[in-house]
């Protein structure tokens, strides 16, 4: 076991230390890795997000009754009493054109543009409107009680802001399947060029290798440091793609922070996904250590075959 | 400690390279394995390094009978022996102690107990002051020294030589000679490929003549025995 241990250490230590010495190829192979690393990691951080933004949507099952311009207090008494009496409605409430006029008025303060042009309005143009939550979350039903408050006498429209939601939410899952297609695809890339390292590593310790085998090493022993490159080169790749992520969503963010604030969200990325960092390196370290198994089994069996015909 | 019954070799294509050979040596002996280029003698050296295995026929190995070893014992089974190569077979992307603790990496010998193990090994060939320096650097004698170095190292009961002094002039050959004389004085067996004139020191030594991959002892017989009993002598001494 000590034996063992020790083996491994020493196939570690020596690997670095290759690396170390071809420092700058050993850089250009993880960065490779980090970047096709971070291609599809990057492509999910966004679906994911707008996939929480749209299931979000989707459980706001809001349907927004904006009543005529001219509507008087009887009118909407009137609709209060029906809305009160409807089995399908959990719960709504009243926004007066007076109220939403306030509303806007304070909101737009922080931003000097809009703040110019609600004043040059002049006089209050939005509309009195109900804010109706449904007891059911099913879209359909959602449709027939938006019908049904669409014909009510003196209301404008009903809006039921879930379509688009909707139709986003399938365009993401479609965009899911297609990440895990470029995700194999990157990945039998990156088996390629891992393998492809480890093989030209095995050419150049190829006297090495043989005169080992004469002096009595096993297979383990020839293989182990080889196994261990792919790894680092899994693993520091790994990293790589990590810190691309974090550097590219933070700068994102900023951009995404400015448009949610305009549509009054204080929606924005995930920054830290530890989940998602977790699986980035794990799979390159796994690609690594398979590419290198595969490079290393193949190369040593010719070598072997190689030697034996000498 | 090393026995061949009737061992046949021949190589997928090629006629028998050894027909029919049979021999026996004892632990401690000096053994001189001669014969033309192409008589047999690495082949002969190969099967009882373990690298190749006979075609037909028994090859003993310390009991062990190479032919039914599983593969993944012959590694293990290799660490027994010391071999030293006409062409030196050394890394010369290395320097000189690098080199010769190769073998102690792959018995799983590190730290302070494999630089000191490998400085002893460096101090018998004579070359403690290279530990530093390139083997390229060194000249043939020395990067033969060099190569018996990294053979003795993991301290070896066998060395199995092929061909040492084959590129040598006589003055660094009789270098090397002396240094394989001093090992099999410590008890190692010595077995060596050499197809020049033996020099005066051989007589004293049994020899294997191959001739066309068959066996024909040309030293009498009775020195061979007589050598062996020496050599038993003075290992159990």
């Amino acid at each position: 076991m000590n034996n063992w241990l020790n083996h491994q250490l020493q196939a570690i230590k020596l690997v670095l230390s290759r690396m170390r010495a071809n420092l700058l190829s050993s850089f250009m192979i993880c960065l490779v890795v980090g970047v096709a690393m971070c291609l599809p990691s990057l492509f999910y951080v966004g679906v994911d997000n707008l996939s929480k933004l749209t299931d979000h949507m989707q459980n706001e099952t809001e349907i927004s009754l904006f009543l005529k311009l001219d509507a008087s207090r009887d009118t909407i008494s009137e609709i209060d009493r029906l809305l009160a009496k409807n089995s399908a409605i959990k719960q709504y409430h009243l926004v007066t054109k007076d109220e939403a006029w306030q509303q806007l008025q304070a909101k737009s303060k922080s931003n000097p543009d809009v703040n110019d042009a609600v004043n040059q309005l002049g006089k209050n143009p939005l509309p009195d409107a109900f804010f109706i939550q449904a007891k059911s979350v099913e879209p359909d039903d959602l449709v027939v009680l938006k019908t049904s408050l669409q014909r009510i006498p003196g209301v404008e429209q009903a809006l039921l802001n879930t379509d688009w939601a909707k139709r986003l939410s399938t365009i993401i899952s479609l965009s899911k399947k297609l990440i895990f297609f470029i995700a194999a695809l990157l990945a039998i890339v990156l088996l390629v060029i891992i393998g492809n390292t480890v093989r030209m590593q095995i050419l150049t310790q190829q006297d090495e290798i043989k005169v080992s085998y004469l002096i009595g090493a096993t297979n383990s022993f020839i293989r182990t440091p080889f196994l261990y490159a792919g790894v680092f080169y899994g693993l520091f790749g790994g990293l790589f793609a990590v810190l691309m992520i974090l550097g590219i969503t933070l700068t994102f963010n900023y951009a995404i922070a400015d448009l949610s604030s305009l549509y009054n969200s204080d929606f924005s990325l995930t920054i830290f996904n530890g989940s998602l960092f977790l699986t980035v390196i794990s799979t390159a370290v796994l690609i690594g250590w398979l590419g290198s198994y595969l490079a290393v089994t193949r190369a040593i069996a010719s070598i072997i075959q190689l030697q034996k015909n000498h | 400690m090393i026995k061949f019954d009737q061992v046949t070799k021949r190589y997928p294509g090629s006629d028998e390279i050894l027909k029919n050979v049979s021999l026996h040596i004892e632990a401690g002996e000096f053994v001189f394995v001669t014969g033309h280029s192409g008589a047999g003698k690495s082949t002969l050296l190969k099967l009882i390094a373990a690298t190749e295995r006979p075609t037909s026929g028994t090859v003993l190995i310390a009991n062990q009978n190479v032919s039914q070893l599983n593969a993944s014992a012959i590694p293990f089974l290799r660490r027994r022996f010391g071999l030293i190569f006409q062409d030196h077979k050394l890394l010369y992307d290395r320097n000189c102690f690098e080199n010769v603790i190769l073998p102690l990496r792959i018995n799983g010998v590190s730290g302070n107990e494999a630089a000191k193990r490998v400085r002893a090994a460096l101090d018998k060939v004579g070359l403690l002051h290279k530990e530093k320096a390139m083997p390229i650097t060194l000249s043939g004698g020395e990067q033969q020294r060099l190569a018996i170095a990294r053979a003795v190292v993991s301290r070896p009961s066998i060395l199995i030589a092929d061909e040492p002094t084959g590129n040598l002039d006589a003055s660094y050959a009789a270098d090397i000679m002396a240094i394989f004389y001093a090992f099999n004085q410590v008890g190692v067996t010595v077995i060596m490929a050499t197809h020049d004139a033996l020099g005066m020191s051989a007589t004293q030594n049994r020899v294997l003549h191959l001739d066309q991959g068959q066996l024909t002892q040309s030293s009498p017989s009775i020195t061979g025995i007589n050598q062996t009993a020496f050599n038993s002598d003075v290992s159990t001494s």
